[in-house]
């Protein structure tokens, strides 16, 4: 369990390193990102796997964990709170919900048959509803800190 | 750019004698549009946008309003009984956080008093070329963390090593294409393929345990996480025309993918499930 949450925290931290170089963030949010990215993911792995919390509700703590740490430490980082909340937040897209939702979607269309079809349909539903209420929940999560703390969230770059 | 004034202006350079007189609304107006263009179109919420404008209108004795549509952003500055109205279309180009970071902290050296409007002015070109990282270490660092993703996923080692290799074709491409001005839905579309085919050809060779996943998370470096995020921002502040337009495009790019990925598995005969 450690060394999974270890490993989890690890590979959450290298993802939100690469995503974020592609949205090019100052040198100094590198380290940031990884930080608050290890610390989302691991806490949604405990919720899930100590707790056994649906995924939706650990991605929304997850997330708001994320959106805090980000906030807080932007006026030390001297970047707004958005370079490194984003890229924390990307290793948490459900990739694979997403992928079973269009996959399911296109079995829809290729099956004529009702059986068939009810059962990919199921399947369609089912992932694409997951997806959506955990891409919700990240979001929402992620972005209430910055709006609950404005003072923080928008003089980081402030310079007195 | 189009900008209509009540007081036209005769000059408009950064000369000595500009320089020891307070702007007018029209030279402001000129300087926020291409401002609100710089930091809109790296990737800032609508928010933080309307803050920094503020700020900086207000570092000048002016007021600013303004509204963004899908493709131009359209901006007024006030000061008394003067006002200029300018329309700036929005141009694309990458999204950069240390542009975002450069342009917030301009505008709070503005409000502070430590650089007046005509040093901003000059300033702002050279904030706007900020420098990205290399284009190869983007490369790897990309490919690393979609490899990383796979075994977020659970995909065992090779999993992880298809997705990179499939990551690093797809990623290369795309930098290529859009080198050459090609239209990015068209890029999505084409890396998304590429990706999809390399890491299906991986599952066919019987490389690992979890082919699935591989190939499931060969294309998550394409899915345009940031401007779904800024959607919602923007949707919480209220700027419901620009939180669409967001998602819209970001709905647009993802069904690009989910094209590229289908006839990549279609082409090596690969089943979805």
């Amino acid at each position: 369990m450690v060394v999974e949450l270890f490993q989890d925290a690890l590979f959450a931290a290298v993802a939100a390193i690469g995503f974020s170089a592609i949205s090019n963030p100052p040198r100094r949010a590198y380290l940031y990102c990884a930080l608050i990215a290890a610390a989302g993911h691991s806490l949604r792995f405990c919720l899930m796997h100590s707790a056994g919390w649906h995924i939706v509700l650990s991605s929304l703590c997850a997330a708001a964990l994320i959106g805090l740490l980000a906030v807080l430490f932007s006026p030390h980082a001297r970047i707004p709170a958005e370079s490194a909340l984003y890229p924390a937040l990307l290793p948490m897209i459900p990739g694979i919900y997403a992928y079973k939702t269009f996959g399911a979607l296109v079995m829809c269309m290729y099956y004529g048959g009702e059986k068939e079809f009810l059962h990919y349909f199921y399947l369609f539903a089912n992932n694409g509803l997951t997806t959506f209420f955990i891409l919700l929940a990240m979001v929402v999560g992620a972005t209430i800190p910055m709006f609950l703390l404005p003072k923080i969230s928008f003089q980081a770059t402030r310079q007195l | 750019m189009a900008c209509d004034c009540e007081k036209p202006v005769t000059d408009q350079n950064n000369t000595p004698a500009s320089v020891s007189r307070e702007p007018d609304v029209r030279e402001t107006s000129l300087f926020l549009s291409e401002y609100a263009v710089q930091l809109f179109g790296s990737g800032c919420t609508c928010v933080r946008l309307e803050k920094n404008m503020k700020r900086i209108a207000a570092s000048v004795g002016m007021n600013v309003e303004f509204s963004i549509l899908p493709r131009h952003i359209h901006i007024t500055v006030t000061k008394g009984a003067e006002d200029c109205t300018s329309v700036v279309a929005i141009r694309e180009m990458p999204i950069s956080f240390a542009r975002i970071t450069d342009l917030s902290r301009l505008s709070w050296q503005m409000a502070d008093g430590k650089m007046d409007f005509y040093e901003a002015r000059a300033v702002l070109p050279r904030v706007c070329n900020c420098s990205c990282v290399s284009p190869w270490t983007l490369t790897f660092l990309v490919s690393l963390a979609n490899a990383s993703f796979c075994r977020l996923f659970s995909g065992d080692v090779w999993a992880m090593a298809v997705v990179f290799v499939a990551t690093f074709i797809g990623y290369m491409l795309k930098r290529a294409l859009l080198s050459r001005h090609i239209d990015m839905r068209l890029t999505v579309l084409a890396c998304s393929f590429v990706s999809s085919v390399t890491a299906c050809a991986g599952g066919i060779t019987g490389l690992g345990l979890t082919p699935e996943i591989a190939v499931a998370t060969s294309v998550l470096y394409l899915v345009p996480g940031i401007p779904f995020i800024n959607s919602f921002c923007d949707l919480i502040d209220r700027h419901y025309i620009c939180a669409y337009g967001r998602a819209m495009h970001a709905i647009v790019l993802v069904c690009c993918l989910s094209f590229g990925l289908c006839a990549g598995m279609a082409l090596m005969h690969v089943p979805m499930f």
